[in-house]
Order: C-alpha cells, then sequence, then structure tokens
C-alpha cells in the first residue's frame, strides 16, 4: 500500500460529501499527490480500491490534468509559469537562470534530489509576474534576488 | 512568500468610495474573516433574502440590476437562473466557477483570497434563487491559498449559521462543497467544469442540453463566475437601480480588471464597466503608463482569446459594447499591455502553445488544429517560415473558427487571426529575413 | 397506481417533424438527429465519431451538414431534426469543412494502409478517397507514438489476448472506450492524456479481456485496434462472405463469415447487425467460436471399436454396424430400450430427424435434448415447461422500465440479453433487480441486488407476493384471492429463511407494482434446479398477482442456439399435447410406449434395461450434473454411438463415432429463444468426412428401408407446420400453494457449489477455438474475497473442492463480485470435470474448500 491510513480516511470523508461518488476522483487524487508527491498507476488501482470505482477511470482523470506529476520529483517542484504575462517580464530568462543556476535543464532534476524545474502554463499570478510554484505555494514579483534567497532558504530547509 | 497579490483599487477620486463594492475591504487584512466581513455589512443581503424575498424577486432583482456574466462571455446573470425548470423532479445545483486560468486573468483569485465571504454570500444567494440546497466552487487545483481561505470561510459560515440546515430559521438548507481542480484551462469551461466535477475527464459536451436544464449528474445546474456571483449581494442590499446607475447603459456596475505586462503598476483594479482603456493603462493612478516609458505596441484587452487592439484604439470604453466595435471584446477583464520591443509571433507563439496544451482533444478540428498551428508559428519564430505560411495558417485558422465543439478553438484562432492582420508585414519581415524586426529580450531583473 | 400505469402509457403519442434535407422532404420521430433523418431516406453523411448504438458526442466533425438560418456548419449526428429546417449535406461549405476535417486527421496519421488490416474497410482510407483532397499541406515531422513491445512491428501494443494496438492510427473517435464503458459495461480500457497526445489504452495493469471485447475491433474505424484472428492472415478483398447465425448463444446473434475464395477455410466471423437481436454487438464467443471449425482436431471419418480402441471406418461399415445393431436390439429387446440424446445447437432439421427417427423408425420415445439438467419431471406438461413456452422478446428489454432477472448469472448465459439490459439502464434509465443465489455482474446497475440463501427461490418469490399483498399494492378483490388460495405466510418468517430483508422484497413489490412495462427473466439457476417445479409455481403466482404478463413478459430464457427449436419440434420424451397431435398428423401415428428422460435412460442403462444410447452432439459425461451417475450409464451401456464434431469424454466411450459437421459447413435453420427461425448458410464445405445430423438420421433410416420418410421437401415442410403450432399454453389460472423440498442431508460440507461458464467458454466445443482458449485459460474455482482470506489463499493458488462423491484441485480466482460463502465452478473444461463434485438427487450441492499445501 502506497496510500498511508490517513489519506485513506481524507479520501472517504471526501468521497462522503458529494452526492455521487465518482466526484470523489479528483479530491482523492489531490489527497494521493499530497501525500506522494506524484501518482501512478499503483495509486489509481488503490484509489479505486478505496472509492469503490473502476481503476481506469481514475487513470484516465489523473492523466488529463497536468497539475500532478506523474513520476518521482524531487523535494521542491519549481513550476515557473511561462505564459505570456509573465513572459513579458522576464519569465523565460527566469528558466534559464535557475538552468545555470541548478546546473540542470527544464524537465531534470537535480542530482541531489532537491529540485526540479519545470516550465507550466498561466497560474493566474499576471499581475504579480514574475512568479513560480514551489510545491504548492505561490512566490511572486520575483527578481534575482528575491529568488536567489528563496532557493537559499529552501536549502537550509531541507 | 507572498501569497498576497498587491491589490490595487480605485479608492481615489476616480470613483467615489460609495460606488465600490467588490474591492472595498480587500485591502483589510482581516476581511476573510466572517467577523469582520459581518462587520462590514456582510450577509445582510442573505438576511434579507431568507427573511423574505420569493425566489423569483431574487432573479427579477438581479435581472433588473443588468448584471452579465464575468467569466468571459458577459450573459445576463439574472435571465441564465431563470432558465432552471421550476419544479424539477432533480435536485439543481449551482456551481461557482473559480477555475480562473485563462492567461492574464487574476482577478477571482484577490475575491477568494481576500473576500472569502462575499463569495460564499453570492453564491447562497443564487443558490435560494435557483432552489439548490448543495453548491460548489470548483477552484483551480493551483491556487491552494484560495482553496484553504474557501474552505475555511465555508466551514465557518456553516459554524456561524450563514449555512447548514434551516438557516436563519427561515427553513433553507444549504451545503457548500469546495472542489479542486487539476490544471486544465478547459475546466473553465462550464460543460468541462460538470465533467471534471463528476469525476470524468475535463472534457466539453455538445451542447444542446445546456447545463441549466441538464448539468452536473444530469440535473438543472448554474455555473457562474466568482466575480458575477460576488457582485450579486451588493444588488440585494442595494437594489437594482443603483447598480444600474454604475457603468454604461447596456454594461452595468463595476468590473474588475487584471491588468498585466508592459505597465508601470500592474493588479487589479475594480472600476465602473465604460471605463477608459488609455486611463488605466496610463493613469499614474493605475497602470502609471508603460514599462520604461516605451511606446506602447499592443494590447490585449480581455484575456489571452480576445483580438488584439492597436495603439490607435485604445481611446476605448471597458465595456461589452465599446470592445466589440473595435472588433475585439471584454472577456474576463485581462488586460496584457506589451511596448514597442515586443515581437508579434512570439506573443502569437506563447499563447498557441498554451492553447495547444490546454485543448482537451475531443474534437478534430482543435486538438488538430491548434498543433499544427503551433508547428508552424514555432517555425517561423525561430527563423525558418517559408512562403505561403501565413496564408495557410489563416486557413487553417478559419478551418478551427467555429467548427468546434466548445469555445476553445475560437479562444485559440481569434488571436492569431487578429494579430496577422494588425502586423502582417511584421510576420512577412519574420518569414523573407529569417528575424525579427524588433528585438525582443525581456530580461528577468 | 394502476390507474395511474393506464394514463401515462396511453399518453405517449410519438410527435413527427418534417424537415428538407437536399430539397428532399422527410419526416421523422421528434427526438431524431438530423443524421438520421438523412439516412432514412438514403442520404448519406460520413460519420467516424457516430454509432448508432451509443450517445453521439459529436467529436470527429466529419458530419458537418449547413442548416438555413445557422451561420455554422452543424454536426448531423448530434443535431435534433426540428420542424421546417432546410439542411443541406453537400453545399460547398460543407464539402469544405470535410475537406478540413480529414485534413486534421490526417495530420498524424501514419498513412500506413499496405501495412494496416484495416485497408479496405477502412473509414478513414474510404472517407478521405470519397472527401479528402490528394495532397498533404502538413511538412511536418508526425507525432509518433513508439512502442517498447519488441515482439511486434510497426509500433503495435499488444493490450489482450486477442486485441492489438496501435496508436498511431488511432483517430480518437473514441468509440472503443464509449461503447466498452457504456454499452458493455466494462473497464479494461481507457482513453489517458489530452489534446493532440491524447491515447488509447488498456486499464492499468490490466488486460483488455472482457467478454466483448472483439467489438472494439471491429468498431474502431480506423487500424488502431486489430485482432490477432484477423492480423497479417489476408486482405478484405480477397474473402467472400455469407450471411449466417451464431450457434453459441440461443439469441442467434446475427454474423457474417469471411471465407478466401480458394480454400475451404474461415478467417473471422463479423456482425450483420440485427437491432431486434444483437444490435450489433457480438460476445467474443460468437466472434472467435468459428476457429472450432478449422480445428485440425476435428474427427474426419467414422470411428468403430474394434478390440478396444476406435479404428477409422468407412461411413458404410459404420452406418451399417448402427443400423445393425439397432435393429438387433429393437428385435430383440424392443425399441424401448433404445435411447437418444441430441444436442440443442443442431439445425431444426437434424433435431427433427433424429427425433422422427427414434419415433417413427425405432419407435422408441426416448428423446431427449436436456442432457445437462438432472432430476427431469418424467412429465412434459409441467408449469415449468409451459411457462418456457410463453412468448418472449429481446427488444422489449430496451423500453421495459423494470427488469427482473430471477436466477440467472445473465454475462455467463445470456449475452445479448445482458447488453439489452444495460441498455436499458443506460439509455432509457431502466430500474434493475437482480434476485439470485450469489452476486452476479449485471447487478452493479441494479437498483437492487438481492442476493438469498442457495435454494430458498421459492421463498423470495412469496415474500414478494406477500409484501404487496400485505402493503396494498394490488387490488383488494386480487388480494383477497390471493389470500384465500395461497394462506396467509409469514412475511418475516419467509425472509428470515431466504436470508434477505423485508425491504428488499417491498422495494421490489413496489417497482412490479408500479412499472409499466415489466420484463421478468429466469434463468439457468431456476431450470437446473431440482426445485424447478415449485420455482415455476412461485413466478406464476407473482405473474398472476402483479399482472405481469399484461405489462410486459415473465419469460424463462432458453440457453442453447436451438433449445427453442428442440422444445417446438418435440424433442422431449413427452411433447406437449399440441405437438404430439401435429406429429399424429404428420407421421399418421407415434410410438404409444414408454418414454424416458435423460434421467431416466441413464439411470436405465445402469440398471441395463436400456441397452443402447445414440448421442448427436451432446455430451452428457461433460455436462451432466452428476458425472458418477452419467458414466455408470453409458459405461454399461452395449452400445454406445456418439457423434460430435471432436473426441469427447462422451465419443471415448462410444462403440461407433460418427464425425458431424459444424454449423458452417450447411444450410441450416435455428430458432432462437424468441422462437425466430432465422437460416445460416453454408459457409464452406463440410470438413474431412463430416456429415450433418440429419444426413446420418436419413441414411440410418434408408437402412431401416425407411427412406420415404426422410425427404427433404416433405421434412422442410413438416417442420414448419410444427413451427407453426401456437404454442403458448395457459398458465395456472389460479394461484398455487408452493411446497418445495429441501436436502435433508447436512454433512459437514458447509460451501454452495454453482456450475456456471466461463463467458468466454462455454460449450464443450468452445475449447477448441484457439482465441477463447486464450481467453478463459484453465479451469478456477471462483471465490469472494473473503472466503479467499479466510483459507489464506491468493489467486492462482490451488485449492481443493471435496463433496461426498469426488475431489478437484484446482486454482482459485478471487471474484470482484461474490460477496457470500459459494463456490463457482465452471463446466466445460474436459482437464477439470467439475461434475464429478455433483450429486444428482441434489438441490444444491455442497462442497469443503480447503488449501492446498505444498
Ligand atoms: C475555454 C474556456 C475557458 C473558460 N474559463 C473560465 C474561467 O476560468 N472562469 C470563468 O468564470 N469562466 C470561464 N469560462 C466561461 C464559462 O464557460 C462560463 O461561461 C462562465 O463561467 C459563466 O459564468 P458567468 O455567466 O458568471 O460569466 C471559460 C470559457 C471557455 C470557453
Ligand atoms: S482506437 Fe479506434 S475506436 Fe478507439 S478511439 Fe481510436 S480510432 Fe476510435
Ligand atoms: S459523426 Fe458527428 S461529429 Fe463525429
Amino acid at each position: 500500500m502506497i496510500l498511508t491510513e490517513e489519506s485513506i480516511q481524507k479520501i472517504k470523508e471526501k468521497a462522503a460529501r458529494y452526492p455521487h461518488r465518482k466526484s470523489a476522483i479528483l479530491p482523492a487524487l489531490t489527497v494521493a499527490y499530497r501525500q506522494v508527491g506524484h501518482l501512478n498507476d499503483e495509486i489509481y488501482r488503490e484509489i479505486g480500491r478505496v472509492i469503490n470505482i473502476p481503476p481506469v477511470e481514475i487513470a484516465e482523470a489523473a492523466t488529463f490534468y497536468t497539475m500532478f506529476p506523474k513520476k518521482p520529483v524531487g523535494k521542491y517542484l519549481l513550476q515557473v509559469c511561462h505564459n505570456l504575462s509573465c513572459a513579458l517580464v522576464g519569465a523565460d530568462s527566469m528558466i534559464t537562470y535557475l538552468e545555470d543556476k541548478l546546473g540542470i535543464k527544464k524537465g531534470e532534476t537535480t542530482d541531489d534530489g532537491l529540485f526540479t524545474l519545470i516550465s507550466v502554463e498561466c497560474l493566474g499570478s499576471c499581475a504579480t509576474a514574475p512568479m513560480i510554484q514551489i510545491n504548492h505555494d505561490f512566490h511572486e514579483n520575483l527578481t534575482r534576488e528575491k529568488l536567489d534567497k528563496l532557493l537559499e532558504e529552501l536549502r537550509a530547509k531541507a | 512568500m507572498s501569497f498576497y497579490s498587491p491589490v490595487i483599487t480605485n479608492a481615489s477620486e476616480a470613483t467615489s468610495n460609495e460606488k465600490l463594492h467588490l474591492f472595498k475591504y480587500v485591502e483589510d487584512p482581516q476581511q476573510h474573516k466572517s467577523e469582520i466581513f459581518e462587520s462590514h455589512g456582510g450577509y445582510t443581503a442573505w438576511r434579507k433574502v431568507l427573511g423574505g424575498m420569493s425566489t423569483q424577486q431574487v432573479i427579477d432583482e438581479v435581472k433588473n440590476s443588468g448584471l452579465r456574466g464575468r467569466g468571459g462571455a458577459g450573459f445576463p446573470t439574472g435571465m441564465k437562473w431563470g432558465f432552471v425548470p421550476k419544479n424539477s423532479p432533480k435536485p439543481t445545483y449551482l456551481c461557482c466557477n473559480a477555475d480562473e486560468s485563462e492567461p492574464g486573468t487574476c482577478k477571482d483569485r484577490v475575491l477568494m483570497e481576500r473576500d472569502p465571504h462575499g463569495v460564499i454570500e453570492g453564491m447562497a444567494i443564487a443558490a435560494y434563487a435557483i432552489g439548490c440546497h448543495i453548491m460548489f466552487i470548483y477552484i483551480r487545483g493551483e491556487f491552494n491559498h484560495c482553496i484553504e481561505r474557501m474552505e475555511e470561510a465555508a466551514r465557518e459560515a456553516r459554524e456561524r449559521g450563514h449555512l447548514g440546515e434551516n438557516i436563519y430559521g427561515s427553513g433553507y438548507d444549504l451545503e457548500m462543497i469546495v472542489h479542486s481542480g487539476g490544471g486544465a484551462y478547459i475546466c473553465g469551461e462550464e460543460t468541462a467544469l460538470l465533467n471534471s466535477l463528476e469525476g470524468e475527464r475535463g472534457m466539453s459536451r455538445i451542447r444542446p442540453p445546456i447545463p441549466a436544464i441538464e448539468g452536473l449528474y444530469a440535473s438543472p445546474t448554474i455555473v457562474n463566475n466568482v466575480e458575477s456571483l460576488a457582485a450579486v449581494p451588493h444588488i440585494i442590499n442595494r437594489g437594482a437601480d443603483w447598480y444600474k446607475a454604475l457603468g454604461t447603459e447596456k454594461s452595468t456596475g463595476t468590473k474588475l480588471f487584471s491588468l498585466s505586462g508592459h505597465v508601470k503598476r500592474p493588479g487589479n483594479f475594480e472600476v465602473e464597466l465604460g471605463f477608459s482603456l488609455e486611463k488605466l493603462i496610463y493613469d499614474p493612478e493605475y497602470g502609471g503608463g508603460i514599462l520604461d516609458d516605451k511606446k506602447l505596441k499592443g494590447v490585449i484587452p480581455g484575456g489571452a482569446s480576445t483580438p488584439f487592439l492597436t495603439p490607435e484604439m485604445i481611446n476605448v470604453g471597458l465595456d461589452y459594447e465599446s470592445l466589440t466595435t473595435v472588433g475585439s471584446m471584454l472577456g474576463s477583464g485581462a488586460v496584457m499591455v506589451f511596448h514597442e520591443g515586443t515581437c508579434i509571433v512570439w506573443i502569437i507563439k506563447k499563447l498557441i502553445h498554451f492553447f495547444r496544451h490546454e485543448s482537451c482533444g475531443k474534437c478534430t478540428p482543435c486538438r488538430e488544429g491548434t498543433g499544427w498551428l503551433e508547428n508552424m508559428i514555432n517555425r517561423i519564430e525561430a527563423g525558418q517560415g517559408q512562403p505561403g505560411d501565413i496564408e495557410k495558417i489563416e486557413e487553417v485558422c478559419g478551418n478551427i473558427l467555429g467548427r468546434t465543439i466548445c469555445p476553445l478553438g475560437d479562444a485559440a484562432v481569434m488571436p492569431i487571426q487578429s494579430a496577422i492582420k494588425n502586423w502582417r508585414e511584421e510576420w512577412q519581415y519574420h518569414i523573407d529575413h529569417g528575424k525579427c524586426q524588433v528585438e525582443t529580450d525581456f530580461s528577468f531583473r | 397506481m394502476a390507474q395511474e400505469t393506464n394514463e401515462k402509457a396511453a399518453a405517449t403519442p410519438v410527435t413527427m417533424v418534417t424537415l428538407t434535407i437536399d430539397g428532399q422532404s422527410v419526416t421523422v420521430p421528434k427526438g431524431k438527429t438530423v443524421l438520421e433523418a438523412a439516412r432514412s431516406v438514403g442520404i448519406d453523411i460520413p460519420t467516424f465519431c457516430h454509432h448508432p448504438k451509443l450517445k453521439s458526442v459529436g467529436s470527429c466533425r466529419i458530419c458537418y451538414v449547413e442548416i438555413e438560418k445557422m451561420p455554422k456548419l452543424q454536426v448531423s449526428c448530434a443535431t435534433e431534426a426540428m420542424d421546417g429546417m432546410v439542411v443541406s449535406t453537400n453545399s460547398d461549405q460543407v464539402k469544405q469543412g470535410r475537406r478540413a476535417v480529414i485534413e486534421f486527421i490526417l495530420l498524424n496519421h501514419p498513412l500506413d494502409c499496405p501495412t494496416c488490416d484495416k485497408g479496405g474497410e477502412c473509414d478513414l482510407q474510404n472517407l478521405t478517397f470519397a472527401h479528402g483532397t490528394d495532397d498533404s499541406r502538413n511538412d511536418f515531422q508526425k507525432t509518433r507514438f513508439r512502442e517498447d513491445d519488441m515482439s511486434t512491428t510497426f509500433d503495435d501494443k499488444s493490450i489482450g489476448p486477442e486485441i492489438v494496438l496501435n496508436r498511431n492510427r488511432c483517430i480518437l473517435c473514441y468509440k472503443c472506450v464509449r461503447s466498452n464503458k457504456d454499452a458493455f459495461g466494462e473497464y479494461d480500457l481507457g482513453v489517458y492524456e489530452r489534446g493532440n497526445i491524447a491515447q488509447i489504452d488498456s486499464a492499468p495493469g490490466e488486460q483488455v479481456d472482457n467478454p466483448f471485447s472483439g467489438n472494439l475491433v471491429e468498431i474502431c474505424p480506423v487500424g488502431a485496434l486489430t485482432n490477432r484472428d484477423w492480423r497479417y492472415k489476408i486482405r478484405v478483398w480477397l474473402t467472400e462472405t455469407t450471411p449466417s447465425v451464431d450457434n453459441f448463444q440461443s439469441s442467434g446473434s446475427n454474423i457474417t463469415f469471411s471465407k478466401e475464395r480458394q480454400k475451404n477455410k474461415i478467417y473471422r466471423v463479423t456482425s450483420r447487425p440485427n437491432d431486434d437481436i444483437d444490435d450489433g454487438w457480438l460476445p467474443d464467443i460468437t466472434r472467435y467460436g468459428y476457429q472450432i471449425v478449422n480445428s485440425p482436431d476435428r474427427l474426419k471419418k467414422p470411428l468403430i471399436k474394434k478390440g478396444g480402441t476406435q479404428v477409422e471406418v468407412s461411413w458404410d461399415e459404420a452406418l451399417d454396424t448402427i443400423a445393425k445393431r439397432l435393429a438387433n436390439i429393437k428385435d430383440s429387446k424392443g425399441s424401448v430400450c433404445i435411447g437418444g440424446l441430441a444436442a440443442p445447437s443442431l439445425d431444426n432439421r437434424s433435431l427433427y430427424g433424429f427425433s422422427k427417427f427414434f419415433r417413427k423408425v425405432l419407435h422408441s420415445n426416448n428423446v431427449d435434448y436436456r442432457s445437462d439438467c438432472r432430476m427431469l419431471p418424467s412429465s412434459s406438461d409441467t408449469i415449468c415447461s409451459r411457462l418456457a413456452m410463453q412468448p418472449f422478446s429481446i427488444s422489449d428489454l430496451d423500453d421495459s422500465d423494470v427488469i427482473v432477472v430471477f436466477g440467472s448469472d445473465l454475462i455467463r448465459e445470456h449475452h445479448n440479453e445482458y447488453l439489452r439490459m444495460r441498455k436499458a439502464f443506460n439509455f432509457n434509465g431502466a430500474r434493475l433487480f437482480s434476485i439470485t443465489p450469489y452476486a452476479v455482474k449485471a447487478a452493479d446497475i441494479a437498483e437492487l441486488e438481492v442476493v438469498h440463501r442457495p435454494g430458498k427461490e421459492e421463498f423470495v418469490l412469496q415474500a414478494v407476493c406477500q409484501a404487496a399483498v400485505e402493503d396494498r399494492l394490488v387490488d383488494d378483490q386480487t388480494a383477497g384471492r390471493f389470500r384465500e388460495q395461497v394462506g396467509n405466510v409469514d412475511l418475516t418468517e419467509l425472509c428470515r429463511s431466504a436470508g434477505i430483508s423485508t425491504d428488499s422484497v417491498k422495494q421490489i413489490a413496489r417497482a412490479l407494482a408500479s412499472g409499466k412495462k415489466i420484463s421478468f427473466v429466469v434463468g439457468e439457476i431456476v431450470t437446473r434446479s431440482r426445485e424447478r417445479e415449485p420455482i415455476a409455481a412461485a413466478i406464476c403466482n407473482l405473474n398472476k398477482l402483479f399482472g405481469l404478463h399484461d405489462k410486459g413478459q415473465v419469460a424463462i430464457l432458453a440457453r442453447y442456439a436451438n433449445s427453442k427449436g428442440a422444445q417446438k419440434l418435440g424433442v422431449v420424451p413427452v411433447p406437449h399435447k399440441m405437438l404430439v397431435d401435429k406429429m399424429n398428423v404428420l407421421w399418421s401415428e407415434t410410438p404409444s410406449c414408454e418414454a424416458h428422460n435423460t434421467d431416466a435412460m441413464l439411470a436405465l442403462l445402469k440398471k441395463e434395461e436400456i441397452d443402447s444410447l445414440f448421442v448427436l452432439g451432446a455430451n452428457p459425461m461433460m455436462v451432466y450434473p452428476d458425472l458418477q451417475f452419467a458414466r455408470e450409464g453409458l459405461e454399461r451401456a452395449d452400445f454406445l454411438v456418439a457423434c460430435d464434431l471432436f473426441e469427447t469424454e462422451t465419443t471415448q466411450l462410444a462403440d461407433v463415432v460418427l464425425p458431424l459437421c459444424s454449423w458452417a459447413e450447411y444450410d441450416g435453420d435455428y430458432v432462437n429463444l424468441e422462437g425466430r427461425n432465422q437460416t445460416a448458410r453454408a459457409a464452406i464445405k463440410p470438413i474431412g468426412e463430416s456429415r450433418t445430423g440429419f444426413d446420418i438420421m436419413a441414411a440410418l433410416a434408408a437402412r431401416f428401408e425407411a427412406s420415404d420418410l426422410f425427404e427433404v421437401d416433405a421434412i422442410e415442410s413438416e417442420i414448419s407446420q410444427m413451427l407453426a403450432i401456437a404454442d403458448t399454453p395457459a398458465l395456472p389460472q389460479e394461484y398455487t400453494q408452493v411446497r418445495a423440498s429441501e436436502d435433508k442431508e447436512k454433512d459437514g460440507f458447509d460451501i454452495p457449489l454453482y456450475l456456471c461458464d466461463d463467458p468466454h467458454h462455454s460449450g464443450h466445443l468452445t475449447e477448441k477455438s484457439p482465441s477463447l482458449a486464450e481467453f478463459s485459460g484453465e479451469a478456477y474455482a471462483e471465490i469472494s474475497f473473503d472466503l479467499a482470506n479466510r483459507l489464506k489463499l491468493r489467486n492462482g493458488e490451488s485449492v481443493r473442492v471435496e463433496s461426498p462423491v469426488g475431489k478437484i484441485i484446482i486454482p482459485v480466482k478471487i471474484s470482484e463480485i461474490l460477496n457470500t460463502d459459494v463456490v463457482l465452478l465452471p463446466r466445460n473444461f474436459s482437464s477439470t470435470p467439475t461434475t464429478a463434485l455433483m450429486m444428482r438427487k441434489r438441490r444444491v450441492d455442497m462442497v469443503k474448500l480447503s488449501k492446498v499445501d505444498d
């Protein structure tokens, strides 16, 4: 079992609130993602068992959405918005900056397993661009200075 | 960590404080607490409704106010509510659309983070009007903070008797479910949202039936944008006439605009509909002018899917009708500004990448067409454009426009068509010279 | 409540709408789509994602039409036809729209037609020729899905025992996934990712091996899904087709055989959609079952046992031998000493010839087609047999608002009816109820599944009646009559002993009382029960109380391809009087001697009171639910003749074995469970020296100098007269007091055993189809998760199943469906004779399970 008893309990609680069981798929995926950091077939099967829905339905939904990584990622998932509003104020060069700084290319994970760098579509921080989502938190109005500090803090925390 | 977007409201001379409602208290760091919200007059509209307004009265009030949907299409809100069949044997549902994923748009997020009870109150009144007892808010999954805020607020509202059973002793029951998405722009489209909420893949559905007749779980369902719903309590409190007096004749009330891109003061602004776009960009109280004092090249006035405006066109009122006259749309009110140093092909490359990435893949023209367009546009941008590419792009756009299940296909091609129309020589130059006319360098500072 | 029913039933007149399509006026019922309207007058509109039996999704966009007053092109498959619409299906705009769609679809299509097995019958290929352009404007690298599977070429990927997927060819019409879920209720295939990298694949960690999986291949409009059965064997344009009828199921799905022109070999079976029967869906057993025809194991010559071994002989020698021995027995011991068993999958002519040979030539009444039933009543005019002769219509399931499945695991017995029931649920919102002694698959969509204690069928029915009377769901007069004739039974007590809740019977009673059109279908768990009579009586009570017959249908479903034919042609010892009367007319006489059914024949063989048994296509050694009993009978036969396609447990014991033709080798008529007589045409010539059942009977008759009785034309006319008999016998006029008995012995065997079929292998022949064998694998014992846990058994581990008379060791399969202590064993696996555990006189067989430690 990958899912912990706590996650299973959470999923069951959420599922109980909906008029139809199937609606619990996304909430369940979110709980699993929060716990594991990514999703995979085994997790779909486990969720299927918990909410009594064929695993294929879970997998179909999960793979439709891009927010959940489908493979293990680093401790910190750096998600840089590369959409227009952010790009107009330097998102692309921020990605290059991070690539150089971390020594990885977009889509890769640092050797120490700390950081995975990806670019994502608009995250609704257009007026506070450029921005980066690290795991579940937004960091906005970024500058080189702020970003450097942020990475340092994360390293220190790890 | 900066959870909060710096919210800039126009609480100064431009509009008198009296007229502001959505953003009136968003600067108050305590506003998300029910107690504070109530001290600011929160939940009085809800009490008023349950205190004796009939559902028809509520619908009529909203109808009369002229409120139009703020999610992009501008459909009259009261009229939409009126489509729900009376005495339906099935339950009815309300879904608040908080998927906010249209590039450039970041306004609903402010309401949810800063004034969640305002959203709940609006939802509750709408729910009552359509006879719904379980209402949903579908928040895009990345908006963690909003999700937590809304969940907390819903819990608080229930504790304080604003939601739950027999609210205010009226006999009316209402529960609220906060549902989070998984990262898909298409789930902002209402039928895709319903599919997603049902646990299906977030793919759009063919219409008819419209959701008001057969939506969530095949039951009558109303989908409304966060901002549309947040306006409702104010209409109930102050009356349709008050609301109607704001804005223009056909575009009543105030609207939130998300200003981003090459402006000095990006942010979210609440202004009356009909407010000047030029002023929004240049007025020091608002955008404060173009970054680095460069020349303006163009504006996207209503989010990534609306056609461009050139500098000559920006002397226009920000309302549904005026923007249509200049060939664009109000959309979600996301104003994206770019200066002279911006390559138009590069902008389109960014946008088409987005739409290709977000196409649900259900219908052929959108699924295949966006991919083809992206390939062609990338090629031009990379300096490998071929003669005839522009015409081919135009033709492919024509084969997508109006031929898809949901408006995502249209959204993907309208900016392209408009970019070619307005800056054709620039496209041609790109192809002929294998590079751009302008030096594009948006470095990260 | 009854009043409301009538009002509603009356108040649904069909509104018609009239529109103009390409200048032609078209009138269709309201609710039809523009596409359906156009097709109804022969105007064809191309489609990819549309399927007549699935809900429209309007996704491929090839079916564009132009409609006046609508500026945009509309998809005809999802646009309702409205009064006054003016539609064009071939305007310039429409043509341009179609061209654009085809261009889009071909953008990332590999165009590998020369290596694709769909070539020649590919919708994309055909529509590209008809509506596309000649050149490609795409100069980019196509998206390509690469498969790691090195065993196949061309990026193919195996996703099931039969199915191979090529994701590059897929045009994302989603028909496969939609039919799998919506029509079949199966969840082993899905669509993953989104946008232009969306792709079809099997469910995580699963194989696409559901009992309907072959349909996915057939409805795929391109070569994205192909099956091993057909791949790389032959091109479609080299084949010719023959219309035929399925021989593995009682509904008689309409099929098409494809064969190569020169070779005497069938290459595949595809559907020949008949909305009254199959809706165009074929179960795999029908699609792949044909492989038995060309099996290398087919018997090709007659065999005669000489000195203990069976040796090949000529037909003349074999027939002479049989005729001589039978004549001998007839003359020395009397014709009553000869018995015959025929298979209910044989055609009318063979069955009728069989019966006529026995009755008219041998003067014996010992004929039966029910070799899989034990403890048959000696009389044929029983309540159960009368109930079995009531009319039934498959398509009536479609619009039934209440469907009750009683004593049947439909997916194992009646694939078509199973699908119909799902259709009624999915498309018309029918309410489903399932009443069985163990949980069944079909119940996943049931409003209520009642799993009662094994062997308590009649209690459940009684309880439903009682609930209706108590809750005043029927009018007082009806209730009064019921009370009067049946007495007041205690509802709580009934439910308690049946192991069900009173609420559940009340719910069913309410549904039966309020349903407007009800289908009450009864399956094998009842017909194979020793107590079939009392149960049938209870069904008749229910029928009468709720007036079910007037509001729909109550039917015992016939099980095999021609069970109904056998019934109607009187291939039982004592046919219904109506039939005997007719035989007397046709033959001027019928024998008056004693008549014995399967049970009696086996018993008398054992007692040596019957000397000879003639078996035509049946395999009692495999299917009779008490192997011991069957073996003792057959082994004692002085003279055993067995005709079959293959060597079987029964032919092994025979003195003479005759090779039978399969149904694909001759023209034959079969009566499906609805009473519909259908013709299966010969697709190929008989294999080896095999002959039809009728030819064998006629050849034997000739040796008795009775050729004149077997003239084909006369026989045909006799058969049609027999089939024309309106044989719906009346059901009891009064309520019956139901008194069924239970097994007395309680000897420490505590798990009920039920024989059932693997959905891919439901007859002794199907084992010879390599595809079906691949699906069904080896025999297994199905038990619940809970029981497996208690026995500490994991999937695939061996379990010892013991009964008072036998013991087998068999792997377990942990069922996702079963939820009580019961073991299901499949019949028809020759490696594992599960009937060896059964005792003929039992109502419910009981066994012990234990883990095999090794
Ligand atoms: C591709 C697409 C994306 C959309 N995204 C959103 C969204 O993020 N938020 C929103 O409120 N409406 C969105 N809409 C509009 C909704 O479909 C719907 O019209 C709206 O939620 C109705 O609410 P309103 O009447 O209050 O505007 C989107 C529409 C399309 C076609
Ligand atoms: S595999 Fe065939 S049936 Fe399935 S979606 Fe692709 S093209 Fe359609
Ligand atoms: S057949 Fe109509 S959209 Fe596919």
